[in-house]
């Protein structure tokens, strides 16, 4: 892929064909700002996240482009997006818009929508390591980086895409030389609290 | 004094000569860390990607023990820190419920900026015994100490001194350099490794360019993402430390000092040695 390429939103996603503006009304943006508390409807698109965004470039919808598809109520592409899951939550656009719109947060309101909803994740490792993370906390109430891949490995599909993509060899070496520096601790502690975490992991 | 400490997971696992170096430094400034007690994760980005009621619950459980200790919280990790201030600050508007009692009535430090302030820098500066003079380094913050700032309370987020000054108090050269606070790429590696390594190589690639001999962090995940890329790179490695490895060496500890290096990837004892301050 050429550099050209990259900076250009991928079409495939976001289909170009004429489209209505504003035949959904404002529900969508009405939900999405209730639920955030980020003042979406003050943009206007002065593109100073997009700039500053250090991934904008691997992003199919940009920040300022997401920003715009929630005032239309286009939430189907935003789902459907590798945006949502390419974001590093680094916090660049909220620090910079000048009219305060929490970009950042917007951006992860959608992700928690995406994982609940039917749509299926755009980047599905990056979904799956998110829910991991969460499951392997719940369980011993403090997250051990071995324990965290192992399980992530065991989960339905992911080793099989590692080995067809070279990145489990990768995965491998690189943990022969973490082992080696004696960076990884096998041994997981347990935190005490771990029936009122589980509790908090229930109720989310 | 006495300071509630919460490690955070990275330190009981790839960060954990991190946590030895600040139990020595704040052995030698006669701070007495606590542990908090049956601490529990913060939940990290995953939490706050996928529930937003429990990325302000599982800060809150360890603020809640915290101010049952009665102590103001010190924690070394720049997302644990941010987290916890994250839920802090949704505590003290009582946007969300949490199933124990907490105010989020105390103070919450960012270990970099607790040291730095002038007080504290003044008795680093009285301790330190071997001054690490011509150790040219740059100084990596990352994103989640300073932003956004409405929640980390960082008011120079564009160009923080913090990690700066306490390098400077150590007697090492202080490099100005425009990535101070470029993200990393975090844990976006595990899904997309082509992200990640564009992201840590730009800033490994900087860092070298602005004439640095090694980087000084504060964060275990830009630490591990910083340090691990340089496996392949045929360039001259560029050691990644945390800044109280530096702080330690400085306050001259006699004992194993090369082993206080061992868990680095890229090995820093050649560059330290060179600057004759390893024996």
């Amino acid at each position: 892929m050429n550099k050209n390429q990259a900076d250009k939103p991928d079409r495939g996603i976001a289909p170009r064909r004429r489209r209505l503006i504003g035949d959904r009304g404002s529900h969508f943006l009405n939900r999405v700002e209730g639920e955030t508390a980020a003042n979406i409807s003050a943009c206007y698109q002065c593109e100073r996240c997009t700039n500053s965004c250090p991934v904008s470039a691997y992003m199919d919808i940009k920040p300022h482009q997401v920003i715009r598809y929630v005032q239309l109520g286009w939430r189907e592409e935003l789902l459907q997006s590798s945006t949502i899951w390419v974001c590093l939550s680094c916090e660049m656009c909220t620090t910079y818009c000048p009219n305060e719109v929490s970009v950042a947060e917007t951006i992860l309101h959608l992700r928690s929508m995406a994982a609940r909803s039917i749509v299926p994740p755009k980047e599905k490792q990056l979904a799956v390591f998110h829910q991991t993370f969460l499951e392997e906390l719940q369980r011993l109430g403090r997250v051990n980086e071995v324990w965290l891949m192992a399980a992530l490995n065991r989960k339905p599909g992911i080793l099989m895409e590692k080995l067809k993509s070279g990145e489990l060899k990768k995965e491998l070496e690189l943990g022969f030389t973490l082992w080696r520096k004696g960076k990884l601790n096998l041994l997981p502690r347990r935190s005490k609290a771990i029936k009122e975490i589980r509790e908090i992991y229930n109720k989310r | 004094m006495k300071l509630a400490f919460y490690p955070g997971c990275s330190l009981e696992g790839m960060a954990n000569d991190y946590a030895h170096s600040i139990i020595a430094v704040f052995r030698h400034l006669d701070i007495e860390l606590v542990e908090i007690e049956d601490w529990s994760c913060c939940g990290a980005t995953a939490a706050h990607s996928l529930s937003e009621s429990m990325a302000v619950a599982l800060p809150a459980r360890n603020i809640a023990a915290a101010e049952k200790m009665g102590l103001d919280i010190i924690s070394p990790c720049a997302n644990c820190f941010n987290r916890l201030r994250y839920s802090q600050a949704m505590l003290q508007k009582k946007i969300y419920d949490v199933p124990w009692p907490v105010t989020g009535n105390i103070a919450i430090h960012d270990m970099t900026r607790f040291l730095a302030q002038p007080d504290m820098l003044a008795q680093i500066k009285a301790r330190v015994r071997r001054s690490l003079k011509g150790l040219k380094i740059v100084s990596y913050y990352g994103c989640q100490m300073v932003r956004p700032p409405r929640i980390t309370g960082y008011t120079d987020y564009e160009n923080p001194m913090t990690i700066d000054d306490l390098a400077a108090a150590a007697g090492a050269e202080v490099l100005d350099w425009s990535y101070k606070t470029t993200c990393c790429g975090a844990s976006i590696g595990i899904g997309r490794r082509d992200i990640q390594e564009y992201l840590t190589q730009r800033l490994v690639d900087r860092a070298r360019q602005t004439g640095a001999e090694a980087v000084v962090v504060s964060c275990p995940l830009c630490q591990a993402n910083l340090d691990m890329i340089q496996k392949k790179s045929s360039d001259a490695p560029l050691p990644v430390f945390y800044f109280t490895e530096l702080l330690r060496l400085s306050f001259d500890e006699v004992k194993g000092t090369s082993r206080m290096f061992r868990m680095h990837i890229t090995n820093p004892v050649p560059l330290l040695k060179s600057k004759d301050l390893l024996s």
